[in-house]
Order: C-alpha cells, then sequence, then structure tokens
C-alpha cells in the first residue's frame, strides 16, 4: 500500500468519526507525507489545521494508521502551504496595455530568469546559428560540453535573450531538476557589496556555490572591481569544478576586455567561446515578423521590409521603431503605405543623428584609443594615432554623412583627398577583417551614449 | 465563567476581532467570538483561520472559564446597553448577559470546539518598534500592494530586516513604495536579516485596530507571523515564496529631474482628474528651458484643462503621462511640504521621492501615450 492509498483509507475512517464540517475544514488538503521508522509525518495546509487536528484528532489518527501499519508508533504534523496553492495558473497572455508595468518583476525571484525570454521566440539566422546550436546541446547535457560557454556580441542582438532562454527552457526540460540562477554582473557586484557591507559574505558565497547552472549577463562590467572579481573568480573554481554549467555573455570577447584580470580571462577561454553578429536582411524580417505576432499584429510584407532594410545594427531598437509604426498604422490609417513608412524611418534614423555633433564623434573616438583631442587632429602621423583619425573621418561620414571637404576641415584643416581616402580604407578593412568590425561596433555605441 | 467588565473596554475589544470572523458556510462556529477568562486574564478572540485576533479586556474575574457566543447577537446586545457595569456568565453553552435592569441569554456553543489559536514560540526572534512609527511606514507603502491571485507572492508587505535597518516594500506591478526605518528607531534580536512577506489583509486589520502609544512587537517564525501590541496579539500565516529583486527597477539614469510644491501638484491633480474618465490619464509636459511643469488632461466628451506649477527643472524637455491617481497615493505618502520627481523618459519608471526624507520612495510606471 503507497503513503497516499495509506492516508485515502484513514481520512475514509476519519469522516466516519468527526462531523462533516469538521472533517471538511481541518482535513480537506490534508497529506502524509512520509512514513519512515514509525514516524508518519502528516502536512497540513496551515498552522490553525496542524493545532487543531493534532489536538483533537491525534489520538484517533494515529490509532488508524496503526490498525492499517503496525510498524508506525508516532504521527508528527507539519505545516506545508504548498499544498493548497493552486495548480501554477497559466501565464497572463502579454497584452499590450497602455498601463506600463515593471517588467522586471515579472522575473522569478529564484531564478531571475524572465519567462517571456523563451526559445520559440529567439529567431535563429546565419549570425547567430553557432550560439544557437552550442546552446541547445548545453540543454540537452548541462554542464557536460561547454563549459563555460562565452556568448559575446554589440548591444541589443539578443545575447540576454538567449542566455535567459537557455535557463528557461533548462527548467522546462529537467523540470527543475537543476538550479539555474540568471545574474546581471551589476547584480552580482550588488550582491557583493551588500554582503562586504553587512558581514555577510559567507551566505553570498553559500547562495552562488549551490546553484547548478549560473548565468551572468555582461560580464564586461565587473572589469576593474577587485573585490566582485575576486568573489566571482572563487565562485567560477568552485562551480566549474564541480561540473556546474557557467554561461557568461559580453559586448566583446575576454581577451579585449580592458580591466578584466588575466587568471578570470584565461579560465573564460577554457570553455566554448562564440560570438553573435549582425543579422542579415532575411533575419531581420523574420525577427519583425516574430516581434508582430507577439504583439497580435499586422502588417504587409512590403512595410517589414522597409523596415528591416532601415534597421540594421539593433534589434532592441527594433522594438521602438515597431511600436511607432503600428501606432501609426492605427491612427493615420488612411495614409499608411510603404512611401509613408519609409518617410516616417528617415525621421526616426535622422532625429537620431541630429542630437549627434562632430566633436561628440570625434571626442568618442579619442576616448575609445585613450588618446587626447589635439592628438586626433594634430599633425602626428604616428600608426596609433593615424587609425583612430581615419575612424573618425569614417564616422564622420557614415553616420553625420558630411562632405569630404567639411570632413578633412574638422579634423584639422587637411586636404578632402585625404577624407576619401581614410573612408575607403575604414571600409575596406571592414570587410576584411572581422576583429576590426568588431572594434568598431563598440566605438559606435560609444559614439552613440555620448 | 463569571466576570465583569465596563461596556466602553468591552466594546472596545468587539471592535477589535469585528473583522476577523470566518464565513461559517463549513464551520458555523467561526462566526462565533470566543471570551476567554483563564490565568487572571479575560481575552476576546476571533479568527478566520488565515488570521486571528486576540484581544486582552480589563475586567474582574469571578470565576475562570470561557465561552463562545455569535458575534453579531452579542455586539448588537453590548453595543445598546446603557449601563456601565455588565455582568457576563456562563450558562450551559451560552452567555447570561446582566445589568441592574437588563438580563438576556445568547445562545452558544461548546468552547472547546473554537478553532485552536497558533502560538508562536516566544523564544523566537522578534523585533520591537515604535507604534507609531511602524503605523506611518506601513500606511506609507500599503497602497502599493494588491491582492493578486496569480502572483500571491507580491499581495502582501515585504518586510526586509536587517541589523541595521528594516525595509518595509509593496507593489502591484505598476508601482513600488519602499520605506526604511534605521536602527535607532527600532529593537532588533534576529541574529541575522530575514525576508518576510505579510498578506495585506491582515496588516490593514492591524493598521486599524492598532495602538500607536504602545510599542510593537513582531515575531516571524515558519511561516507564521504575530504581532504583539500592549493587550492585542494578531496571529497570521505569511506568504510563501520570494519578494521579486526591485532593485532593477530603480531609476538609477534621471533623464529630466523636477523639483516643486507638492500640495500643488496635488491640486492640480484633483482639478485634472475631472477631465479624465475612466482612463484616469494625466500628462505632465516639460518644455526646454521650462520653469513651469504642465499638468493636461482632456476627455473627447467632457473637455480639456490645463494647469501650470512653477518648478525647478533640470535635463531634457519630455512629455509623459500617468494614472492620476497612481501619482496621487505616491505623493500623498512624502513627509515634506516639496516633492522631486525623476524621470527617465515617457516609458521608463520615474521615481517620486523628496529630498527632506530619504527614507522614503515611490517608482510609477507611465501609461504609453
Amino acid at each position: 500500500m503507497t503513503i497516499d492509498e495509506l492516508w485515502q483509507k484513514a481520512l475514509g475512517e476519519l469522516e466516519l468519526q468527526i462531523s462533516r464540517p469538521n472533517f471538511l475544514t481541518w482535513l480537506k488538503n490534508s497529506r502524509l507525507v512520509d512514513s519512515k521508522e514509525g514516524d508518519a509525518i502528516i502536512a497540513l495546509p496551515n498552522h490553525f489545521a496542524k493545532e487543531w487536528v493534532e489536538a483533537k484528532y491525534g489520538k484517533i489518527i494515529l490509532g488508524i494508521l496503526r490498525t492499517e501499519d503496525s510498524c508506525i508508533r508516532k504521527t508528527t504534523y507539519i505545516v506545508d502551504g504548498a499544498i493548497t496553492r493552486k495548480p501554477e495558473p497559466q501565464r497572463e497572455p502579454e497584452k499590450i496595455e497602455k498601463q506600463l508595468v515593471f517588467n522586471e518583476l515579472k522575473s522569478d525571484p529564484e531564478s531571475g530568469l524572465n519567462p517571456k525570454y523563451n526559445i520559440k521566440s529567439f529567431v535563429v539566422g546565419s549570425h547567430n546559428e553557432l550560439a544557437y546550436a552550442a546552446s541547445m546541446s548545453i540543454v540537452d547535457a548541462v554542464g557536460q560540453k561547454y563549459n563555460p560557454f562565452f556568448i559575446y556580441g554589440g548591444t541589443g542582438l539578443g545575447k540576454t535573450h538567449l542566455i535567459q532562454a537557455i535557463g528557461n527552457e533548462i527548467h522546462l526540460k529537467h523540470k527543475g531538476k537543476y538550479k539555474v540562477k540568471y545574474v546581471s554582473s551589476e547584480k552580482f557586484t550588488n550582491d557583493v557589496i551588500w554582503a562586504i557591507r553587512n558581514k555577510r559574505v559567507d551566505d553570498i558565497k553559500q547562495a552562488y556555490r549551490n546553484i547548478d547552472v549560473l548565468i551572468v549577463d555582461d560580464i564586461q562590467f565587473i572589469g576593474g572591481k577587485e573585490k566582485t572579481e575576486e568573489e566571482f573568480f572563487h565562485t567560477f573554481n568552485a562551480l566549474h569544478e564541480n561540473n556546474k554549467q557557467i554561461i557568461i555573455s559580453s559586448d566583446r570577447p575576454p581577451r579585449a576586455i580592458p580591466i578584466l584580470e588575466d587568471r578570470l580571462k584565461s579560465r573564460f577561454e577554457g570553455g566554448m567561446i562564440v560570438d553573435i553578429s549582425f543579422p542579415d536582411y532575411e533575419t531581420r524580417v523574420a525577427i519583425i515578423k516574430v516581434k508582430l505576432q507577439e504583439r497580435q499584429e499586422n502588417l504587409e510584407d512590403e512595410i517589414v521590409g522597409v523596415i528591416a532594410q532601415k534597421i540594421q545594427r539593433n534589434i532592441r531598437e527594433l522594438e521602438g521603431i515597431l511600436n511607432k509604426v503600428v501606432f501609426h498604422k492605427t491612427h493615420h490609417a488612411h495614409l499608411f503605405n510603404s512611401p509613408y513608412v519609409e518617410k516616417l524611418m528617415e525621421d526616426i534614423v535622422q532625429q537620431t543623428a541630429q542630437n549627434l555633433t562632430p566633436a561628440q564623434v570625434i571626442k568618442a573616438v579619442a576616448e575609445f584609443y585613450e588618446i587626447s583631442m589635439v592628438e586626433i587632429t594634430g599633425r602626428g602621423r604616428k600608426k596609433e594615432i593615424v587609425e583612430p583619425r581615419q575612424v573618425a573621418m569614417f564616422l564622420l561620414r557614415e553616420m553625420l554623412n558630411m562632405s569630404y571637404p567639411f570632413i578633412a576641415e574638422k579634423m584639422g584643416k587637411r586636404d578632402h583627398t585625404t577624407a576619401i581616402y581614410a573612408y575607403d580604407k575604414i571600409n575596406h578593412a571592414l570587410n576584411e577583417n572581422p576583429s576590426f568590425s568588431q572594434k568598431m561596433v563598440m566605438i559606435k555605441e560609444l559614439v552613440n551614449k555620448s | 465563567m463569571k466576570i465583569v467588565i465596563l461596556r466602553n473596554n468591552l466594546k472596545n475589544a468587539l471592535d477589535a476581532v469585528s473583522h476577523t470572523l470566518g464565513d461559517a458556510s463549513n464551520l458555523p462556529i467561526l462566526k462565533n467570538i470566543l471570551i476567554k477568562a483563564v490565568g487572571g486574564k479575560i481575552q476576546i478572540c476571533s479568527t478566520d483561520l488565515e488570521t486571528a485576533v486576540v484581544r486582552g479586556v480589563a475586567g474582574k474575574i469571578i470565576d475562570e472559564g470561557s465561552v463562545t457566543v455569535p458575534f453579531s447577537v452579542f455586539n448588537s446586545v453590548i453595543g445598546n446597553i446603557q449601563n456601565e457595569r455588565i455582568d457576563l456568565d456562563s450558562k450551559k453553552m451560552g452567555v447570561l448577559i446582566k445589568t441592574d435592569n437588563y438580563e438576556a441569554v445568547i445562545q452558544g456553543m461548546n468552547p472547546e470546539d473554537f478553532p485552536i489559536i497558533p502560538k508562536v514560540d516566544k523564544k523566537d526572534e522578534f523585533f520591537e518598534i515604535n507604534g507609531e512609527i511602524l503605523r506611518e511606514s506601513l500606511n506609507q507603502v500599503v497602497g502599493a500592494a494588491q491582492i493578486s491571485e496569480l502572483r500571491p507572492e507580491i499581495s502582501g508587505i515585504l518586510f526586509d530586516v536587517e541589523p541595521g535597518m528594516i525595509k518595509f516594500a509593496a507593489t502591484d506591478s505598476f508601482r513600488l513604495a519602499e520605506k526604511t526605518v534605521y536602527e535607532t528607531e527600532f529593537k532588533n534580536n534576529f541574529e541575522r536579516g530575514m525576508k518576510f512577506i505579510v498578506p495585506l489583509k491582515p496588516i490593514q486589520e492591524f493598521l486599524r485596530i492598532m495602538d500607536g502609544k504602545t510599542p510593537v512587537r513582531i515575531y516571524a517564525v515558519n511561516g507564521q507571523l504575530m504581532i504583539e501590541n500592549g493587550d492585542l496579539e494578531l496571529i497570521s500565516r505569511l506568504i510563501e515564496g520570494q519578494f521579486p529583486d526591485y532593485n532593477p527597477i530603480i531609476p538609477k539614469n534621471l533623464t529630466t529631474e523636477i523639483s516643486l510644491d507638492k500640495n500643488e501638484l496635488i491640486g492640480a491633480l484633483k482639478l485634472a482628474s475631472a477631465f479624465t474618465s475612466k482612463n484616469n490619464e494625466v500628462r505632465l509636459k516639460i518644455t526646454k528651458d521650462s520653469k513651469v511643469v504642465e499638468v493636461y488632461s482632456s476627455d473627447s466628451l467632457l473637455g480639456e484643462n490645463k494647469y501650470l506649477i512653477p518648478a525647478k527643472i533640470s535635463g531634457e524637455p519630455v512629455e509623459v503621462v500617468f494614472n492620476w491617481r497612481f501619482l496621487l497615493d505616491g505623493l500623498r505618502n512624502l513627509e515634506s511640504d516639496s516633492a522631486n520627481i525623476g524621470l527617465q523618459g515617457d516609458i521608463r519608471p520615474s521615481v517620486i521621492k523628496t529630498t527632506a526624507d530619504a527614507s522614503f520612495f515611490y517608482i510609477i510606471m507611465p501609461i504609453k501615450s
């Protein structure tokens, strides 16, 4: 007889001995959890029920259980609030309501994962195939294949989506067998600071080392925070030694994170490193269609094409633009066609460019290469200065659409052919050299942030 | 049981237990209160099997014992008695109420059948705090909580107790309020930090019946809460689960900062509310280099209005739409006449606080315009 059957039998007898209201109030949702070594553990949904059943029916229950199973010598009562908890309700459909909510609060507090990032809505294209395939094999064989797994790529290309989706997928597939924890490196840093301040470093150690799958987002931000790096290093080692899966994302490869300690870099390089680059046109179209489906909206293929054509570099940007386009579709339905959208897109693209001045671009580039404004616009012809200068000229052309003579003027009163040469040279280098284009992405981000 | 009680004392005690009666669909005795005269103390209890309230009453015990009677009949009899002095005497299963010139017998039930109120082991950890401070702190955050079937872990108030401070927080996922109380204002003998979530209803009930002049002790152990406040005890379950980590939503990169007179903005919102129908939308507009905030609302059927409030403004021009009720809730809870509003554009969370009091902030999500 299983313990469930045993308890059903006991309940059947109890029902005869006590009044129906009492039976329903106190014993509904009760459960026999275990009966080892003669101790029957009975779980009740709340403290009121525990007190009552223990005091009033304790003897009767023990008597009934003993006639069924003579090994049982005593009973222990516990409270388990989870018994009455209703079966996990279906997640609310993600409605686009006007009142915005704190999306971050939807994350599961235990794992830190946001259920909205699932693998189904992750669009796979040539730019992220490898990352996707590796992720899937991690889901299948947690901690065994690619460990640590390091993903890098520019902002808004879906790193966070992919690594959270891995976490969610592991949860689903292995039904909670693995304890997954997702943290941004900011959160990790905050935890460490909090622990130091409250003298609870051991708690943090304990908490992070009991994890089966640790996912850390944007690791580049812990660079230079010594205590955090150290704590992370030890956590990393402890988990790695025990074959726990570690997944890390960054906006650049480990080698290129300037202030990260070498021992961490080499640890990261010990596993699998993949990059996510820019999606091609077809993939962008697919992404837009997925996003529209999530919103339960519809746009003609032609218009989707226009948007995919214009937005090339940042998927996150795409969300905002889609919102705008959909808004225009509902509010200016009579005007809505592909030239209209094209015009709209131009406006949006220009808007961002308008806020940018040539000085900002040059300054950002100089900052990136850690040289001074005087040097970059000066006469020096050292290699360390020529490259930044050419990059600045390239960006002035590409981002601000300025004329060559004007660029040459801005960059220290040079000849316009110098600017043309610089533009072509950088353009060529971008096509030839992938690590250089990676660098360019970071520079552009810096420019856009300024 | 035989006791003598003054009418007003009894009335107060009855009021305290009046909101935690059960619905009697299963167990009729939950509609009853238990009157206990045991160990030299008179206590009145009620419970709905989620929360229990036990209230002590001053009185004279002649014979110890206990009775349980239906609350509604007992309450209306006591409420209408004119005499100061009331004698209560157990009679079979009921109670005999007697004054100089009045007598009534109310049918009761066997006091043995009244639910046992769970006890919290007092040796366990607790913190003690001034009643008035606790009341004010809870009042500042309780409005942001809402009962949600779907997400039980946010249908209560978070008590985040650390050796140096206690944080109270609540959210309904549209807004979030947090209040901090520092160590000078409470005595803590929790050995280490702990967090627990108290359901909304017992908190509201406690705020209704508590006495601010007496210190409050809060025990939390094994999923159970007990609040002691003078001769009042409130027992409840705690919510299982973890309160979401709300650190990521606290605005860090404000793009626009406004400092203005709180009461003027409250007035403007009330005016604006006349022109918002169901949607409750009010728009705050800040133009470039402006020294005023425009509070605007309109409704196609009702009309429109606009109110200009002088303010100190720094940062980018912005237009952002809020539910005026949410905004008002946040402003009302500021303990100062000036308000600082920090915005991060029109789709990211904004924060309301005051430079005069760093212990409270309120975060609110805009409405998409």
